[in-house]
C-alpha cells in the first residue's frame, strides 16, 4: 500500500473500492510508529478511534450510505487547534493535560466530511517560533534529514505529511508558521486571506494576524481541503462572507498571460546562494508557462520584522494572560498561596521564547510606549497593504524564495532569538497585509535540503493562487522521502 | 534603557515569575533596539487593516444555553465554584 | 469649590444573553457556574461575539443623554490580572486615541445645572468573588463566573457636580431614564453600581468607589467633603488616592488598592469587529426609542391639559405613566391622572409593590368615569380603588360588595346632617363661631355615609343649617 499517494488520489482510490480506508489507517499508523521516534511530530496519537472511524467508513462505503467526501483520509492537527476529546497542549507545560470540551470549526468541518483525525502534532509552545524547537516536548525534526530543522511553528504539520504518516495537516500561519514548514519539509502550505478561515477553537496567539492553512504534498490537495475548512462561521465575527468557492474547479487553468512581480527586497544580497538560484530557476519556469515576470519592489518590507514582532509580542502578552492555572491547566493547588505569586508561579513554566515576547509586549504596550512601537507598527501594516494594492495593479501574483535560507541544524540559531526573528522576512509580509501566500516544494540544494518557493495573490484571490502554484508545482520532480 | 529592574517589572505586569531575570535584559534590549527603526517610518493614514461590519453583521440577542455543563470540565470544587488563591 | 464626577455602570438587564455570548444576561439567583460556556469562561480557542441589541440599547442611552455617537465604534482590551476575570483582561471601549465609543459630549440639566457627559461606552462585567473563611489565613477566594460578559454601560461624567444632593438627583433621573428607554430595570441588585471622584478648590482628586447604593453615595460623599475641608483647614495636603465607604462606621476609607497604579497596557479587540453605524440605523433607533420623560411630560400638560405638578409626578414614573395612556380616554385624562398620582402612588410606590397591583388600565377607567358621573364620591373611590388594587374585581363588583355609592338626594343626607347636629353639639356651636371647623362636621357626615354622601350638598345644607 502506497503511504505516499496524494489526498486526492486517496479519496478517489477510497471511494471506488480500490483500497480500505481500515487498511490505510492501519498502515498509516505503523509508519508512525516506525518513522516517528526519529521525527517527533506527534505530541498526540489517537489510535483507537481512527481505527474505530475507519471500521466505520468502510461500512459506509461498502453500504453505499453517504459517505463524506475525505473518505477517512488521515490528517493531523497541530496541538493550538482544539479536538474535543483529545489534548490540546500547544506544546505546553501550561495546558499538558488540558482537553478542549469542544471542537474547533475547523476540526468539525473535517470531522463532518469523514476525515480521520489521526493525531495531534508538535509546534514551537503556542505557535511563537520558526523551528518547532521551542516545544516543550521537545523539538521536532526534518524527515530530510532528522539533525536539521523542519521549520515553524507548524513543524509537526510539516513534518508528518512529508513523513508519510498522514495525508494532509491542518497547522496556522501567524509569521510564516505554515510555509516555512512548507518550505523546510518539501510540502505545500498555505496561508489563506486573514478572514477566510474560522479562528474558533484556534488557541489564540496573535489574534489581528493568524490563520489556519493547510498542508499537504499537492496543491490540489490543499484546494481539496481550503473546500471543507474555509468559509463564514459565525463563531467567528472576523471570517468574511466569501460566498461558496470551489478552489478544486478550474485548479489546472494554468498561468499564461498572467503578470508575475518578483520582490526585490526578498532576493537581496543576505539569501543563500542555492535559494537564490532556486528562486531563478523557478522564475524561468514560471516565464515558460506563458507569465511574464517583472520586478516588484515594496519598500516596507524593510520594517516588515520589527512590526511584525511587536504586534505578536503585544498581542501574545494579552492572549496568553488567561493561562492563569485557575480554571484548567497543569495540577498546582491554591493552597497556602496569595493571589499574585500563585499566578505568577504557574506561569513560570512558560517556555523562554513565550516569556520573551510576553516581556516585549508588556513593554511595548505599557503607557508612554504605545503610540511609539505598537501604534507604529500598525502604520506600517498599512502601509505594506498600500504598496502591495499599488503592486497588485500591474501584477496578478508576487513571488519570492519562502525562506531566505536552507534548513539549518537543530540547535543552531536556538540562543539568538533575533536571527531567528529575520528568518522571517519574506514571510511576515502576508501576515501584516491579510493577503493569503503559498508555498510551493521547489527542489532540493546540494546537501539534499528542500526550497520553496512562495507565490502571493491579493485578498481573497485564493482561486488564482492555487491556480498558480499548481502550474508551478507542475514542472517539478521532486525525489521520494527515503525516511 | 532595559536593566534588571525593568524586566522584573515586566515581568510583573505579566505575572510570570523570573528565576533569572538577567538572562533576559541583553536578548530584550537587542530586540527591542531592532524594533526602535520602527521610528523611522512616515506614513499616514487612517485606514485600518481591521474587519468592519455593520450591525446586520453581529450576533442576535438570543439566549442559547451552552448544551453542556461547562462546569463539569474545570478545575472545580464540590459546590461548583473555582477556587481562587486569598486576595491580599 | 467642590468639584464631584461620577462613573456609573449601569447593567443591560433588558437583553436575554451576555454581552460576547449566548449565555443568559439574568445571572442572579442561579446556581454557581451553570451559566457559562467558553467564551465567557475564557477558554483557549474562544472568541468574543458582539450583542448587536447591546450596541443598540448603548445607542439609545447616549442618544437620551444628548451625546454624539461615532461613525464607527470599536473595543479595546484593559489587561490586568484579578481571579473574578477569565482572560484576564476586560473587553471595553476606552480608547485613548480616539473617540470609539458608542457616546460622546453628551449633557443633562439636573436642576438647572448643565452636567457633561464625558463618555458612554460598553463593557463587559466580570465574575462575582464569594469569600470562605474567617482569618485572613484561611480565607479562600470562590469564583463564580455566571455574571462574567454581562453587558455593562459605562457613563462618565465630567467633574461638574458641585454638591451631593446633585449627584443624588442626578442618580434618580439616570435610572428613571434608563428605565424609562427600556434598557435596563436600576433598581435590580447590582443593577446599577455609581463610583464618584471629588476634590476641594484646587486639591488632588479623591476616588469614592465599591458604594452600594444612591444614598450611600451622597453620604459618602458629604462625609468626604467633610473630612476634605477638615484637612485643608489643619494645612495638611489631601492624598490623590482611592477609598471606599465603610457603611458600618459611616466613612470613607483609605484602600489597600487592588490595582495599584496599574498600567493597563490597552490594545486593540481585534477579534471584534469596527462597527460601522450609519447615520441610518442613528435614524431607526430614534424612531424606535421611547418617548422621553420630558417630551411624555410636555405632552401631559399641552394634550391633556393636566397640571404641571401632576404631569411631572407621572411622567417620570414608566409604570404610571404607562398606566395612565393605556386607562384614560378623551374625556377622562385629568381624573385618571389625579387618581393615579393622588391614590395609587401613595398605595404601590416600590417595585415589588407595582408589581403586585391587581388593577388594569380599565378599573381606573371606569373608576374615573363614575366620578365624574357623581355615581362615587371621590372618597368612596378611595376606598374602592383600594380594594380593586387588592381583589382585582371589577368596579361594578367592589361597589356592590362595599355598598358604595354616591348618595346625592338633598334628603337622605339632610337626615344624616340631623344626626350629627345631634351627636357633635360643641363642633357645632364652634361652627357657627368660625366657619372655618365646617370640615369636621363634613368629615362625620361622610364616615356615618362611609363616604358616599356628595360633598357639596353637604357643605350647602349644613351651612344653611348652621346659619339658620
Amino acid at each position: 500500500m502506497n503511504l505516499g499517494i496524494s489526498a486526492v488520489e486517496f479519496v478517489s482510490q477510497a471511494k471506488d473500492g480500490t483500497i480500505s480506508v481500515e487498511e490505510f489507517v492501519a498502515k498509516t499508523l505503523d509508519r508512525i510508529k516506525k518513522v516517528d521516534e526519529k521525527i517527533h511530530a506527534f505530541i498526540t496519537v489517537d489510535t483507537q478511534n481512527a481505527l474505530d472511524k475507519a471500521k466505520e467508513i468502510d461500512k459506509k462505503i461498502k453500504s453505499k450510505d453517504k459517505v463524506g467526501s475525505c473518505f477517512g483520509m488521515p490528517v493531523s492537527i497541530k496541538d493550538n487547534i482544539c479536538t474535543a476529546g483529545i489534548k490540546t497542549t500547544c506544546a505546553s507545560k501550561m495546558l499538558e493535560n488540558f482537553v478542549a470540551p469542544y471542537d474547533a470549526t475547523v476540526t468539525s468541518r473535517l470531522k463532518s466530511e469523514d476525515a480521520i483525525i489521526i493525531g495531534k502534532v508538535n509546534l514551537d509552545e503556542f505557535a511563537m517560533g520558526s523551528t518547532t524547537e521551542f516545544s516543550y516536548f521537545g523539538p521536532t525534526r526534518n524527515p530530510w534529514n532528522p539533525e536539521y530543522v523542519p521549520g515553524g511553528s507548524s513543524g509537526g504539520s510539516g513534518a508528518s505529511v512529508a513523513a508519510l504518516e498522514c495525508l494532509a495537516s491542518l497547522g496556522s500561519d501567524t509569521g510564516g508558521s505554515v510555509r516555512s514548514p512548507a518550505s523546510f519539509c518539501s510540502v505545500v502550505g498555505l496561508k489563506p486571506t486573514y478572514g477566510l478561515i474560522s479562528r474558533y477553537g484556534l488557541v489564540s496567539y496573535a489574534n489581528s494576524i493568524e490563520q489556519v492553512g493547510p498542508i499537504a504534498k499537492t496543491v490540489e490537495d490543499v484546494a481539496f481541503l481550503l473546500n471543507i475548512v474555509s468559509g463564514h462561521d459565525p463563531h467567528d465575527n472576523t471570517t468574511a462572507n466569501t460566498g461558496h468557492v470551489d478552489y478544486v474547479k478550474d485548479l489546472k487553468s494554468g498561468i499564461s498571460g498572467k503578470k508575475i512581480g518578483i520582490i526585490s527586497q526578498m532576493i537581496g544580497d543576505g539569501i543563500d546562494k542555492e535559494v537564490a538560484s532556486a528562486t531563478n530557476a523557478a522564475i524561468s519556469q514560471l516565464q515558460n508557462l506563458g507569465a511574464e515576470c517583472i520586478p516588484i519592489s515594496l519598500d516596507a518590507v524593510e520594517h516588515s520584522v520589527a512590526a511584525y514582532y511587536t504586534i505578536a509580542a503585544a498581542e501574545a502578552s494579552s492572549n496568553l494572560a488567561r493561562y492563569d492555572n485557575l480554571r484548567y491547566g497543569f495540577d498546582f493547588s491554591t493552597e497556602g498561596y496569595e493571589f499574585k505569586a500563585f499566578v505568577s508561579k504557574a506561569r513560570s513554566n512558560f517556555g523562554p521564547e513565550v516569556t520573551r515576547r510576553m516581556l516585549l509586549g508588556a513593554f511595548v504596550l505599557s503607557a508612554g510606549y504605545y503610540g511609539k512601537y505598537y501604534l507604529k507598527a500598525q502604520k506600517v501594516r498599512t502601509m505594506i497593504k498600500a504598496q502591495l494594492d499599488e503592486a497588485f495593479k500591474k501584477v496578478d501574483y508576487l513571488v519570492s524564495p519562502t525562506m531566505p535560507i536552507l534548513p539549518f541544524k537543530v540547535g543552531e540559531k536556538v540562543d539568538d532569538p533575533l536571527k531567528l526573528y529575520l528568518t522571517d522576512i519574506n514571510t511576515v509580509t502576508a501576515n501584516l497585509s491579510g493577503i493569503p501566500a503559498i508555498s510551493v516544494p521547489f527542489s532540493m540544494s546540494s546537501s539534499g535540503l528542500p526550497i520553496g518557493i512562495q507565490l502571493f495573490a491579493n485578498s481573497f484571490k485564493e482561486k488564482e493562487l492555487l491556480q498558480a502554484a499548481h502550474a508551478l508545482q507542475e514542472t517539478t520532480t521532486l525525489p521520494e522521502i527515503t525516511l | 534603557m532595559v536593566d534588571r529592574k525593568e524586566i522584573e517589572h515586566l515581568g510583573d505586569l505579566v505575572k510570570v515569575d523570573l528565576s533569572e531575570p538577567e538572562k533576559y535584559i541583553k536578548q530584550v534590549e537587542q530586540i527591542l533596539n531592532y524594533f526602535d527603526n520602527l521610528d523611522k517610518v512616515e506614513f499616514h493614514s487612517d485606514d485600518t487593516l481591521r474587519t468592519q461590519v455593520t450591525s446586520d453583521g453581529l450576533r442576535d440577542d438570543v439566549h442559547k444555553p451552552y448544551g453542556d455543563s461547562l462546569i463539569e470540565h474545570l478545575k472545580k470544587d464540590q459546590n461548583n465554584f473555582i477556587r481562587a488563591p486569598k486576595m491580599v | 469649590m467642590t468639584k464631584i464626577g461620577l462613573e456609573i455602570h449601569c447593567q443591560l438587564t433588558k437583553l436575554a444573553s451576555k454581552l460576547f455570548c449566548s449565555c443568559k444576561a439574568e445571572y442572579r439567583n442561579l446556581e454557581p457556574n451553570s451559566n457559562i460556556c467558553p467564551v465567557c469562561a475564557g477558554l483557549p480557542g474562544s472568541l468574543p461575539l458582539l450583542n448587536k441589541k447591546a450596541v443598540e440599547k448603548a445607542a439609545m442611552i447616549s442618544l437620551a443623554l444628548g451625546c454624539t455617537i461615532p461613525e464607527k465604534i470599536g473595543f479595546f482590551r484593559k489587561n490586568y490580572f484579578y481571579p473574578d476575570l477569565p482572560k484576564n483582561f476586560q473587553i471595553t471601549q476606552y480608547n485613548a486615541y480616539g473617540p470609539t465609543s458608542i457616546g460622546s459630549d453628551g449633557k443633562i440639566e439636573i436642576e438647572g445645572k448643565t452636567i457633561r457627559i464625558r463618555r458612554i461606552q460598553l463593557e463587559e462585567d466580570p465574575g462575582r468573588l464569594v469569600y470562605e473563611g474567617t482569618s485572613e489565613k484561611t480565607m479562600i477566594t470562590l469564583v463564580d463566573y455566571n455574571r462574567a460578559g454581562t453587558p455593562l454601560v459605562e457613563i462618565v461624567t465630567e467633574p461638574d457636580f458641585e454638591t451631593p444632593k446633585q449627584v443624588r438627583v442626578f442618580l434618580n433621573v439616570l435610572a428613571d431614564l434608563v428605565e424609562n428607554i427600556g434598557v435596563s430595570d436600576p433598581y435590580l441588585e447590582g443593577a446599577m453600581r455609581v463610583d464618584g471622584n471629588i476634590s476641594e478648590g484646587d486639591g488632588n482628586r479623591v476616588e469614592i468607589k465599591n458604594v452600594g447604593s444612591f444614598r450611600d453615595i451622597e453620604k459618602a460623599l458629604h462625609f468626604e467633603i467633610t473630612r476634605q475641608q477638615s484637612l485643608v483647614e489643619r494645612g495638611i495636603t489631601v492624598l490623590a488616592e482611592t477609598r471606599h465607604w465603610d457603611d458600618a462606621r459611616r466613612i470613607t476609607v483609605s484602600s489597600r488598592s487592588k490595582e495599584e497604579e496599574q498600567d493597563y497596557r490597552y490594545l486593540p479587540e481585534a477579534d471584534i469587529p469596527i462597527v460601522l453605524i450609519g447615520q441610518n440605523s442613528i435614524e431607526q433607533i430614534k424612531i424606535q426609542m421611547p418617548e422621553s420623560i420630558v417630551a411624555r411630560k410636555e405632552r401631559y400638560v399641552k394634550k391633556y391639559g393636566l397640571p404641571a405638578q401632576v404631569a411631572e409626578v407621572l411622567s417620570s414614573d414608566k409604570f404610571y405613566s404607562d398606566l395612565f395612556d393605556k386607562a384614560h380616554n378623551e374625556k377622562n385624562a385629568k381624573e385618571v391622572s389625579n387618581i393615579i398620582t393622588t391614590d395609587l402612588m401613595g398605595f404601590a410606590d416600590t417595585r415589588e409593590k407595582k408589581l403586585e397591583l391587581k388593577i388594569t388600565p380599565k378599573h381606573i377607567s371606569d373608576l374615573a368615569d363614575y366620578i365624574m358621573a357623581s355615581k362615587l364620591t371621590r372618597n368612596s373611590g378611595k376606598t374602592a380603588l383600594q380594594e380593586m388594587v387588592k381583589t382585582g374585581k371589577s368596579l361594578a363588583d367592589v361597589m356592590s360588595s362595599l355598598d358604595l355609592g354616591h348618595v346625592s338626594d338633598a334628603g337622605s343626607i339632610e337626615k344624616i346632617i340631623d344626626e350629627v347636629f345631634k351627636e357633635e353639639e360643641k363642633a357645632v356651636a364652634e361652627a357657627k363661631q368660625n366657619p372655618d371647623t365646617i370640615n369636621y362636621l363634613v368629615g362625620k357626615v361622610m364616615r356615618k355615609t362611609k363616604g358616599k354622601a356628595d360633598p357639596t350638598t353637604t357643605l350647602d345644607i349644613l351651612r344653611k343649617k348652621l346659619s339658620a
